[in-house]
């Protein structure tokens, strides 16, 4: 991010054609009607599970006495890790001055407002009494890690909100008269969203002040949030979480999750909304090579999260281990370690596989296989306390998931891409005044799209 | 080989299971006749059923609805004559020392407490005449009440237990009994000395440990006891003396620590929490307020 904004750009014809590019796709049309209704009618299915939930109590998922934290919690860390490439795209590599993020930085933030709101419904679920959620804060105690999660979680999520307003002020006053084909309520929140942005360069200059603060202040929370969020784990003696680690694993397993999710967006951004020349080959190639940076470090990581105790084979970390490796986990385990993590890193090796199809799908399998193995951290460890299991009926042994469970989950998830979907059709997805602002500031190089 | 071998492994558990199942419980002769020296109350019963309830239901369900839980061999129903055809005393010594799956009660419930339970289950036996034991007497004496009371001597060197029996107006002091001199820890409670004989004054004389630690005023709570239950059923008392060495140390609770409770967090934990909490939030008002300003240079 500049400090400064050459404001001439707004004089530059090309700024008509990047405005009418990335408009033109906003608004309401029949498709988007359809998704919509679609996915509110599928998240009514879900609330009536909920319902149920509420009603009977927690007694209506697998949740029992030793695996009292399954599905909902994995699915928390899945939401919560997908939210911080937000960090990663906008405020890292966005203020080390690559330049290639700019296109795809809203699409970045749009995912983390997303997850990190969500985030904080999915734990909701988790609660048999949701009414009691004030106590936590009424009685919570500053000792407690739940209590620093809440707190960061809700911080970063204001965070991204912001960012995603600020940064899109200028586009909402640039918008002002070229979104005639939307509806009335939507161009007056656009004029509501642009805080009566002239362009005037004092604007521009604390606008890009407040922006700077935000990706500042967003790197140290968003560790935060994820590192916490590995501490509610971590803080325990219990085998597969006792990892002085966790918090750097948690953090690189979270930008592999987040990467790919972008890389998501992306493609449907481009082939859906005809903006490839703003989302070009080139930036797939780019993500690809993230991805697979973000990718190795996480092995690495995994690596040593596995092999160092594999290597001690302590009592209880054995047992641990080899239900992993070899028992009731090892289909669920090598399935996530190879296809969301091995190949996935050999194929993102080859350019023709840094392709947007090709990148596509991967980032569709890693975002799978990342969610498995939020439960693979979570429910193993559960299902294998220090004391004999005993005096409780055989199938409260192990874990298995209900059908209200897993609807209250794909109800999270279905909310998650209600919001995405909004964000991404009612407002432009790619920030049209630092597009515009870039090619006025180099006329002469032209995208591969 | 292997097959034969397993073979008389699994004979072994027939056999074994028949056999559980069929022993007789030797029940002493002297256990089989003891009996109550008091007649059940209703709030004997009471008492009773609340033990039950908490103790023996688990396996032996609810009496009368014979919804025991499976074992080999069964738990009896209360309500069943199996249970019912023993005889208070049979019924005292095998919930006292318990058999196979049935757990021994005697560390978890003193005598009076089996007797309460004994009292509700012949609840569920009609035909049941309660047989009362002879009047305990000691010394040609029969006695209403037997009490034991608590003191301690100026000096805190000795505490005397003193053992008195009351009939009618007449007031007689009891020795040649043993008690036992307690004090109470938090898990439990700690012999003091060793058992003590009453003297001819129907005192029993426990010399003070020095280095017994009290509260901050030096106080101990004590407990004396009867050590034969029988003669006059449980005879106890509890007093606070001021005989330990005052202890001024803070409770575990007190210092500030991770475990504790909001108001005991440490103060680095608080500062570091309330310092990040606030300089974020400082920054995130900050930012607002340039939004207010952006809004009012386009004005
Ligand atoms: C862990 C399960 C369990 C608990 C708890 C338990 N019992 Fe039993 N009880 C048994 C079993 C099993 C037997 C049969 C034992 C045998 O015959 O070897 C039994 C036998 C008895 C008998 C002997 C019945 C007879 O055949 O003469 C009595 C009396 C009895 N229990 C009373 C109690 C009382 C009173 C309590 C609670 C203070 C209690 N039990 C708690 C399992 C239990």
């Amino acid at each position: 991010m500049a400090s400064e904004v050459n404001t001439k750009f707004l004089q530059d014809k090309r700024l008509d054609r990047i405005a009418s590019d990335i408009l033109r796709p906003v608004g309401v049309d029949r498709s988007f009607l359809i998704w919509m209704s679609s996915l509110t009618m599928l998240l009514f299915v879900c609330l009536y599970a909920y319902y149920i939930q509420l009603d009977k109590g927690l007694i209506v998922t697998g949740l029992r006495d030793y695996v009292s934290w399954g599905m909902y919690i994995s699915n928390f860390v899945f939401f919560v890790a997908t939210s911080l490439v937000g960090m990663l795209i906008s405020s890292v590599l966005g203020m080390m001055g690559y330049k290639w993020v700019k296109p795809i930085g809203r699409i970045a933030e749009i995912i983390a407002v997303a997850f990190s709101a969500v985030a904080g419904i999915v734990i909701v679920s988790d609660m048999g009494r949701p009414e009691r959620l004030p106590f936590v804060f009424m009685f919570g105690r500053i000792q407690s890690p739940i209590l620093w999660d809440v707190t960061v979680v809700t911080t970063y999520m204001t965070l991204s909100i912001l960012l995603y307003v600020f940064t899109m002020i200028p586009d909402m006053a640039i918008s002002r008269g070229r979104i005639g084909h939307t509806p009335p309520w939507l161009q007056k929140t656009y004029e509501l969203l642009s805080f009566n942005f002239q362009h005037k360069p004092e604007q521009y200059k604390i606008l890009l002040k407040a922006v700077r603060i935000l990706l500042i202040l967003i790197v140290p929370t968003a560790f935060a949030i994820h590192t916490v969020t590995s501490w509610l784990f971590a803080v325990t003696t219990r085998p597969g979480w006792d990892s002085t680690i966790f918090g750097p694993y948690f953090l690189t397993g979270a930008f592999v999750a987040g990467s790919s999710a972008v890389i998501i967006l992306m493609f449907i951004v481009r082939n859906n909304y005809k903006l490839s020349r703003y989302i070009t080959v080139e930036h797939f190639d780019k993500m690809g090579k993230l991805l697979f940076l973000v990718s190795i470090v996480y092995f690495y990581f995994n690596l040593n999260e596995y092999l160092v105790p594999a290597y001690k084979m302590k009592t209880f970390e054995a047992r641990h281990l080899i239900e992993l490796f070899t028992g009731e986990f090892a289909f669920m385990f090598w399935s996530v370690q190879l296809l969301g993590l091995i190949i996935p890193m050999i194929l993102l090796l080859f350019k023709s596989m840094r392709k947007p199809a090709p990148m596509f799908i991967i980032a569709i399998v890693v975002l799978i296989a990342s969610w498995f193995k939020r439960l693979l951290i979570v429910v193993p460890t559960m299902e294998a306390p220090f004391l004999p299991k005993q005096n409780v009926p055989d199938a409260w042994m192990v874990y298995h998931p209900t059908i209200v469970e897993s609807a209250i989950t794909v109800g999270t998830i279905t909310l998650a891409v209600m919001i995405i979907s909004v964000l991404m059709k009612l407002f432009p997805v790619i920030p049209i005044w630092e597009i515009a602002e870039e090619e006025s500031a180099h006329p002469d190089q032209q995208p591969v799209e | 080989m292997i097959l034969k071998s397993i073979f008389f492994v699994l004979l072994n558990f027939i056999v074994a299971g028949l056999f559980a199942q069929t022993t007789p419980w030797d029940v002493p002769a002297d256990r089989s006749a003891k009996l109550s020296t008091t007649a059940f109350t209703d709030q004997n019963r009471n008492t009773g059923r609340n033990l039950y309830q908490a103790n023996c239901k688990s396996c032996h369900g609810d009496p009368g609805k014979n919804n025991v839980i499976k074992l080999v061999p069964p738990p009896p129903d209360p309500a069943a004559t199996q249970l019912q055809q023993n005889t208070d005393g049979s019924l005292h010594f095998k919930i006292s020392e318990g058999r196979g799956a049935m757990p021994s009660f005697k560390n978890i419930l003193n005598s009076a407490e089996i007797w309460n339970i004994i009292a509700f289950l012949r609840t569920f036996n009609k035909d049941y005449q309660q047989q009362l034991a002879v009047k305990p007497t000691f010394g040609g004496e029969v006695f209403d009440k037997v009490e034991l009371k608590l003191t301690a001597d100026q000096t805190h060197t000795t505490i005397v237990a003193q053992l008195t029996g009351f009939k009618g107006s007449l007031v007689k002091p009891i020795a040649g009994l043993e008690v036992k001199l307690f004090a109470v820890r938090y898990f439990g409670n700690l012999m003091v000395d060793k058992p003590m004989d009453t003297n001819a004054e129907g005192k029993a004389l426990f010399s003070c440990p020095k280095n017994l630690p009290g509260d901050a005023s030096g106080n101990v709570s004590l407990v004396a006891q009867l050590s034969n239950e029988e003669l006059f059923g449980l005879v106890k008392t509890e007093s606070t003396l001021a005989i330990g060495l005052p202890t001024d140390r803070p409770p575990l609770n007190e210092p500030r620590a991770l475990w504790n409770v909001v108001q005991k967090t440490p103060v680095w934990l608080l500062i570091s929490y309330l310092a990040s909490v606030l300089v974020v939030w400082g920054f995130i008002v900050v930012v607002l307020l340039k939004l207010r300003t952006i809004s009012k240079l386009g004005e």
